[in-house]
């Protein structure tokens, strides 16, 4: 893939030209109309009149919600929705895959698989079963198996989703400047009206300029998702570790707070309460991180695999407490070994001082 | 479902999901056409239409050939089109909730405006529009339905279930005078078709609807179908030319239809078609004309889907409007013309709509006025 859609800027960063995208409805319209549809579904669960496509859908946009707004109570309802889906149609591959899904999304990556082996005995067909097993390979570390099985599905057919995969876990294995071009493919592919895939698609090409410290590029993607869905809670935050990184720390700090308000996710919480703390608000820095401990001390009971990377972030930074964020890390890496797993480990063991910097 | 959640995108966004497209001569006044479109399945209050895609009715002057020709409908090359836009909507000063304005652009290119929700909809030029959320007229048991295709039996039973009770959907609705709005040489045989398109300079189709089931039922995969056993059709189908299906596709499309018709046909263990030696089965192509055929010179009536294809395969002269009315038992039309060609006993779903729609304007029943609560569901917290 050869990028022709950016431009180089004075520093040698490479800014994309997102201008003239595809249309997409409003937000505001969107998320009402999510909400509308959700609602829709779930008075048909009540009923009993579900179909097992349509529980695969409550299924699938609870979990979109819950994504868009950062709200964790929301995934976690969208797993008690598959436990149900599994118990209504265990025969039913697809209530195996919203299963696999699920249990994937809390890094329960064994049980994912297991799920994903089950629906192709009832019938799944490879094509699907190849999508689900390489996003699982993806958020294990084992790109080169994920992207054996994304040039599959590209040989198959070029379509957003296929061309989104691909970026996907090209941004994930580290070859940003191949991830974006397939990005912006996959934006070029995209057929629809709906600003969710949209946004994500831009929400994932920024999070990767992001870790690679492209301030610029990161900001480009990430606003271009921000006007789709203005209520985006996890592009916003990482607008707000932009902005942090470039200088503008009130600003980041006043998107923290309404996301840390908004969001059950502690994530911003810490965030938060990190700026805070360098900009000498103890105070109100002391509240946030207590805050966030508590709820990472909640997190971790209930969903220890999901939340270990996040909460040893947390207790090797402002949670102060070195040995566990060392545990929680080779928790993390021992169920994925992803360079950001690896990172995570050897920061922590500096810290401990088991490694040198 | 008639065309609810017809493919992948369709999902992705309900509020360009076409679900149903009816067309009938007006009940009260000669000479004039509804068109009713509607979009967005199980759609609850303070549900609205895209402001990036358009709503857009098709229409063409049709010729129906001469009794015993063995030709299908005859399309003229043109075309009739009402387009529907809708706004980012506003805060209402009075009670909060959001408003949204919507466009209805006719062939002249005049416009008539509309405010979403209200029953008296936009007037002028000719046509009355209005848009907003009613009650779903479609009805059919859902599950019986999927449960024949599944057992391969007729599984419908007396008194069937109508899974669309009590449910809402999005609808644009436009009644027009044909003399003045088409001109009084387009005729009075028209086909109609519905789609559902990008805003912008290079529009993109989103869904396009003509028949009722062309894609969910007709289309569906049954296991039957040798050429495509894989790639799920109604995505293909739905970016189509409603008037005119590509090069690319179409024999995917032919064999589906041939190889699922033979299958209905069987379903009562007799076959009263009979398909020509390559597998071409007698309403295939009819079907692949995949629109609406309404005469807005003959009267409104309930049960007149489809009669204007059955006159012409039986080399009569059709009696009705033929068309689709918002009460219109389509379903039990459908099966019975698939199962046994209406040589035996009508097949029923068992189910007709509990809530007739009016004869007059907007047509369809108000919105449910007391739509279930959500289930509690437990979260796994809780458990």
């Amino acid at each position: 893939m050869s990028s022709s859609s950016a431009a180089t800027l004075a520093d040698g960063e490479r800014e994309p030209d997102l201008v003239g995208g595809p249309p997409t409805t409003a937000g505001i319209i969107a998320m009402g109309n999510l909400d509308a549809r959700i609602e829709g579904l779930t008075s048909q669960a009540r009923r009993g009149r579900l179909t097992a496509d349509g529980w695969g859908e409550l299924v699938e946009l609870t979990v979109l919600r819950g994504h868009v707004l950062g709200r964790i109570d929301e995934t976690e309802r969208a797993a008690s929705l598959a436990e149900m889906f599994v118990d209504q149609a265990p025969r039913d591959p697809r209530s195996l895959v919203a299963h696999a899904r699920l249990a994937g999304l809390f890094h329960q990556f064994a049980a994912a698989l297991n799920d994903l082996d089950a629906a192709a005995a009832l019938g799944l067909d490879r094509r699907s079963v190849d999508e689900e097993r390489a996003a699982v390979c993806q958020a294990v570390g084992q790109y080169e198996d994920a992207l054996a099985l994304h040039r599959q599905g590209l040989s198959r057919g070029q379509d957003f989703r296929t061309l989104g995969a691909m970026a996907r876990c090209q941004a994930e294995s580290g070859e940003v400047d191949e991830a974006e071009s397939w990005f912006l493919a996959a934006r070029r592919a995209y057929r629809g009206v709906s600003p969710f895939p949209l946004a994500i698609l831009e929400f994932q090409c920024g999070q990767m300029w992001l870790a690679q410290g492209g301030l610029a590029s990161a900001r480009v993607w990430l606003e271009s998702a921000t006007r789709r869905l203005p209520s985006y809670v996890p592009a916003h935050g990482h607008l707000a570790e932009a902005d942090a990184a470039e200088g503008r720390v009130a600003v980041a700090i006043e998107r923290l707070r309404r996301l840390a308000l908004a969001s059950d996710d502690p994530d911003y919480a810490t965030r938060l309460a990190r700026l805070l703390g360098k900009c000498e608000a103890s105070t109100e820095a002391r509240f946030w991180r207590a805050h966030a401990a508590a709820r990472y001390e909640e997190l971790m009971v209930r969903h220890p695999e999901a939340y270990a990377d996040h909460a040893a972030e947390f207790w090797l930074t402002i949670g102060d407490d070195p040995q566990r964020a060392l545990r929680l890390a080779r928790l993390n890496l021992a169920l994925r070994a992803t360079p950001r797993a690896h990172a995570l480990v050897n920061r922590a063991m500096c810290r401990v001082g088991q490694r040198r910097q | 479902m008639s065309d609810h959640l017809s493919g992948t995108r369709a999902l992705a966004d309900p509020a360009i999901d076409l679900t149903d497209l009816y067309a009938f001569s007006s009940p009260s006044q000669a000479g004039r056409l509804v068109l009713v479109m509607n979009v967005f399945p199980n759609a609850r209050p303070g549900a609205l239409f895209s402001d990036a895609a358009s709503y857009r009715f098709r229409v063409r002057p049709v010729s129906v050939p001469m009794a015993d020709s063995g030709s299908l409908f005859d399309v003229g090359a043109d075309e009739f089109a009402l387009t529907c836009t809708f706004s980012i909507p506003v805060g209402a000063e009075d009670n909060g909730e959001l408003t949204q304005r919507g466009t209805c652009v006719l062939p002249n290119g005049e416009s008539v405006s509309l405010l979403v929700n209200d029953e008296r909809g936009g007037e002028g030029h000719g046509v009355h529009c209005y848009a907003g959320l009613r009650l779903d007229p479609f009805f059919m048991d859902v599950a019986k339905e999927v449960e024949t295709r599944v057992r391969r039996r007729l599984a419908f039973v007396p008194n069937g279930t109508n899974s669309l009770e009590g449910t809402d959907v999005l609808t644009v609705v436009a009644e027009l005078d044909v003399a003045r709005v088409f001109g009084a040489a387009s005729g009075s045989v028209f086909a109609v078709a519905a789609e559902t398109v990008t805003v912008g300079p290079y529009p993109v189709r989103l869904e396009r609807l003509g028949r009722p089931e062309v894609k969910n039922i007709l289309l569906s995969d049954n296991g039957v179908d040798a050429a495509n056993k894989v790639v799920d059709l109604r995505d293909l189908y739905n970016e189509e030319d409603p008037f005119r299906l590509g090069p690319s596709y179409v024999d995917a499309y032919r064999s589906r239809l041939n190889a699922n018709l033979v299958f209905f046909d069987g379903l009562d263990s007799k076959a009263d078609w009979t398909t020509q030696p390559d597998g071409t089965h007698p309403l295939t192509e009819l079907l692949l004309a995949d629109f609406l055929v309404v005469d807005v010179a003959k009267p409104y009536a309930e049960d007149s889907y489809f009669e204007i294809e059955r006159a012409l395969l039986e080399g009569r002269e059709h009696a009705t409007c033929g068309g689709r009315s918002l009460n219109d038992d389509v379903i039990d039309t459908l099966y019975t013309l698939i199962v046994n060609a209406g040589h035996g006993p009508r097949v029923s779903d068992g189910v007709d709509g509990t809530v007739p729609a009016s004869r007059e304007f907007p047509y369809l029943a108000p919105p449910n006025p007391d739509p279930p609560e959500p289930v509690s569901v437990p979260t796994a917290a809780a458990s």
